[in-house]
């Protein structure tokens, strides 16, 4: 009888402590400048900043100059249609290679079309003629662009010279001569390949797990400063149980992100009108094991960091790594085995991952079934983690205290 | 008298800060180890300059010798491995959605036999648009391969007729492009990114490091004592502090030159010298705007906080990746701001191109004009170091 009352005793007792921590964990963050700027303005500026900065998308009108040995009919035709591309403008025509060169270094210009005296009778008298393309390689995307809109002119033209030249029986068998087997590509998810649509996503995970780890590694620093005896954990009669803390602690957190993700995750992207075909309630199933993993991870490192601004220090420059792991830019089939292996320490890996094709390529939980998992596990184990230190640094302050 | 250090002086500042840094492992970590793993994570990660054997499905409703004769040669690419063979296009497009395949090859049912007879089959490719590096190489991949089918096609009919090749090639494809990817015929990544992002990261350090050390000192109230050592003058109290750091900051930037230009042999038509000077010009730029940072924000977390943020955006608007002048305008002005882009511009006129050292100079005066910044600062940052108080 006496060990029941005991037993709903402490749970209550549980119940009110874990309330009394979320309160006042609250309060730390609120009073805390540095920690607003990771838990808000940081959250709130920098999917803008991005978004901005890749807001254009694609290159339009990436800068060409022409040499023309042929100048003929049939190059300026070329040049023209090139220039009525989207992707590139011809800035000049210049007398021959060494001005063009002189142009690139002077970045009036980023790539140089050549017409060699030979293109028209070589295409005259049926032969196969080549041009050269040469792309300065400050940017991939201007490379890219001038040979795409090269590469399209020189299709269509070609097969209207050909069909023009040698007139066949029917139009049908024209285009047999010509084009006997066409092809389409179609770019699923991101139908003009732009940069926005495939960066920010990525990012937006990242700014929410980064985010979570300075500025909570910035409350565990500035906690082991402030009280006397340097732990984690303050000696209050509310502050003793391992759980009571963890849980507190985590929900205040999970509370404030709950809207912070629903401005990173539903308006950043309705705003600049990134692709997102996800079903919201699927993207929400997702984030919880990813909000719960960051924060326990978050947590777990916390406990290592012994001033306030080590977090700073250490974990910022971690996101440009960590970006790279997640396997956006770099497929993650390339990556390296042990990078990939580091890499399954990190929420932000599969958060990334199953975000992704959940968001913009329109998976279900389904088909991201291995990155949810890993996200439970990682919960669970940070979970773990989590409570170890704790547990580790409320022993330390009740060693000190006698 | 001689025992001893001297008490005032750069000199006597330097060896002050020389034993802080030895004193706290956070230096260590930040300025050499954060480099050191910088350095190794990225040139080991694209030490294949380009990903190879990325996944793709194929689905092939013709099922003939043809149809798989094109498999076979799509998959001899070494940047598309062909992993699965799938029935429906559907179910390709749920192996996409699971993130095992980037692209997917179709072949439609009867392909070979409408190609032979001149019914014109269309051959289709999807990408992951998602992944943008992955699927610009597979499009890359399969484009060729049906544009060889095409070829392969229309050889086959043409030498039915008794043509010359020269005059089928001449039909197929009468205007073919020859390109040359100046400095990076390779289109080699690691050349393209790690040229930037290695010496992004130690501008995000230095930017880190030089709040961090003058930051501290108002934290922890040294900074009187600090500045009495150089007899109250700002501009030498900040030379003794920083010089420890210019020197191994500048040892760091050279090393990671070393490892790029010399153990990678990525492309340095300049040859050294442009490229050290850029380096080193690199950062004591940063370091400049790192005492920039700590004069308008003298609290030390805010300060972080603005040096965190502004060196990780530095990644995005240098322009290495996504032009600076396919950006907004304001953009384009506002990347001036950060030491990184003059860097990469230096970078990519002279280690990448080898142009005349004429065109970059307005670039490497850039970084030096930085370093005016700490002289309009002086007075608010001197204040702060004297007065203010450290509120937790």
């Amino acid at each position: 009888m006496g060990n029941g009352y005991r037993l709903s005793n402490r749970i209550k007792e549980g119940i009110v402590d874990v309330f009394y921590i979320w309160k006042e964990e609250l309060k730390n963050i609120f009073k805390d400048s540095g920690v607003i700027v990771f838990f808000f303005l940081v959250p709130f500026a920098y999917p803008l900043v991005y978004a901005l900065i890749y807001n254009n998308e694609v290159v339009h009108e990436a800068k060409m100059v022409v040499v023309d040995d042929s100048d003929t009919y049939l190059s300026r035709e070329f040049t023209r249609r090139v220039n009525a591309t989207p992707d590139v403008h011809v800035v000049s025509v210049c007398k021959d290679m060494n001005e063009a060169k002189q142009m690139l270094d002077e970045k009036k210009a980023y790539g140089i079309l050549y017409f060699p005296s030979t293109f028209s009778k070589d295409l005259n008298s049926g032969r196969q003629t080549k041009i050269s393309l040469f792309a300065d390689m400050s940017s991939l995307l201007f490379y890219k662009a001038f040979l795409l809109a090269a590469t399209e002119v020189s299709f269509d033209l070609g097969k209207e010279y050909v069909s023009e030249l040698h007139p066949a029986v029917s139009q049908q068998a024209e285009m047999i001569k010509i084009d006997p087997v066409p092809y389409e590509s179609i770019a699923l998810y991101n139908s003009q390949m732009g940069f926005a649509s495939f960066l920010v996503p990525a990012i937006l995970i990242l700014v929410i797990q980064q985010t979570l780890l300075l500025g909570i590694g910035m409350l565990g620093g500035t906690a082991r400063e402030k009280n006397k005896l340097h732990t984690l954990v303050p000696s209050n009669r509310h502050f003793k149980g391992t759980l009571r803390i963890v849980l507190g602690k985590s929900l205040s957190y999970m509370v404030l992100y709950a809207v912070v993700c629903i401005w990173v995750i539903t308006v950043v992207p309705r705003l600049f009108a990134f692709p997102q075909i996800g079903n919201p309630g699927v993207i929400l199933l997702f984030l919880l094991p990813f909000l719960a993993a960051s924060i326990f991870f978050a947590m777990t490192l916390s406990g290592f960091m012994t001033s306030r601004e080590s977090p700073m220090l250490v974990f910022v420059f971690t996101s440009v790594i960590l970006l790279f792991i997640s396997g956006v830019s770099w497929p993650k089939e390339a990556i390296p085995e042990f990078w990939r292996a580091l890499g399954c320490f990190f929420p932000s890996t599969p958060g990334v991952q199953g975000f992704i094709r959940i968001n913009t390529s329109g998976a279900s939980l389904n088909e991201v079934a291995d990155e949810y998992r890993m996200l439970w596990i990682q919960a669970g184990v940070y979970f773990i983690s989590a409570c170890i230190i704790y547990r580790y640094q409320i022993i330390r302050s009740l060693k000190a205290t006698i | 008298m001689n025992s001893g250090q001297p008490k005032y002086g750069v000199r006597a500042i330097a060896a002050r800060e020389v034993k802080r840094l030895l004193a706290n492992r956070l230096y260590l970590v930040c300025m050499l180890l954060a480099p050191l793993i910088s350095v190794v994570f990225f040139l080991s990660l694209m030490h294949s300059g380009l990903p190879t054997d990325l996944p793709v499905a194929v689905v092939d409703l013709d099922r003939t010798s043809t149809s798989r004769n094109l498999t076979r040669q799509l998959d001899a690419f070494s940047q598309t491995e062909i992993v699965q063979h799938l029935n429906s296009f559907s179910e390709a497009r749920i192996a996409m959605q699971r993130g095992e395949v980037y692209g997917i090859y179709y072949i439609p049912e009867g392909f070979s036999v409408e190609a032979a007879s001149g019914k014109q089959p269309k051959l289709s490719f999807y990408t992951n648009g998602t992944y943008l590096i992955a699927a610009s190489l597979l499009f890359r991949d399969m484009k060729t391969i049906s544009v060889l089918a095409g070829a392969s096609v229309g050889l086959q009919t043409g030498v039915a007729q008794g043509k010359p090749t020269a005059q089928i090639m001449g039909q197929l494809q009468p205007i073919s492009i020859d390109t040359h990817a100046l400095g990076n015929p390779w289109l080699n990544y690691s050349v393209y990114l790690n040229n930037t992002i290695l010496p992004g990261i130690l501008q995000l350090m230095i930017f880190l490091m030089t709040v961090y050390c003058i930051g501290i000192e108002i934290k922890h109230d040294t900074a009187v004592e600090w500045l009495q050592m150089g007899r109250g003058c700002l501009f030498k109290s900040l030379l003794g502090k920083l010089l420890p750091h210019t020197v191994i900051f500048t040892i760091v930037g050279f090393m990671m030159c070393a490892v790029l230009y010399g153990f990678n042999s990525f492309p340095l038509q300049s040859g050294w010298l442009p490229m050290l000077t850029a380096m080193f010009l690199l950062v004591i730029a940063s370091q400049a705007v790192g005492i920039f940072m700590i004069g308008v924000l003298p609290t030390l977390r805010l300060g972080l906080s603005f040096a965190s943020l502004f060196g990780m955006i530095s990644f995005s608007i240098v322009g290495f990746s996504f032009p600076v002048l396919a950006m907004h305008p304001s953009l384009q002005a506002l990347s001036d701001l950060f030491p990184l882009r003059h860097y990469f511009l230096i970078y990519i006129d002279q280690a990448l191109n080898g142009r005349d050292l004429y065109y970059s100079l307005g670039e490497y005066l850039w970084l030096l004009a930085f370093l005016i910044l700490p002289f309009l600062i002086g007075k608010t940052l001197k204040k702060a170091l004297l007065y203010m108080k450290y509120i937790p």
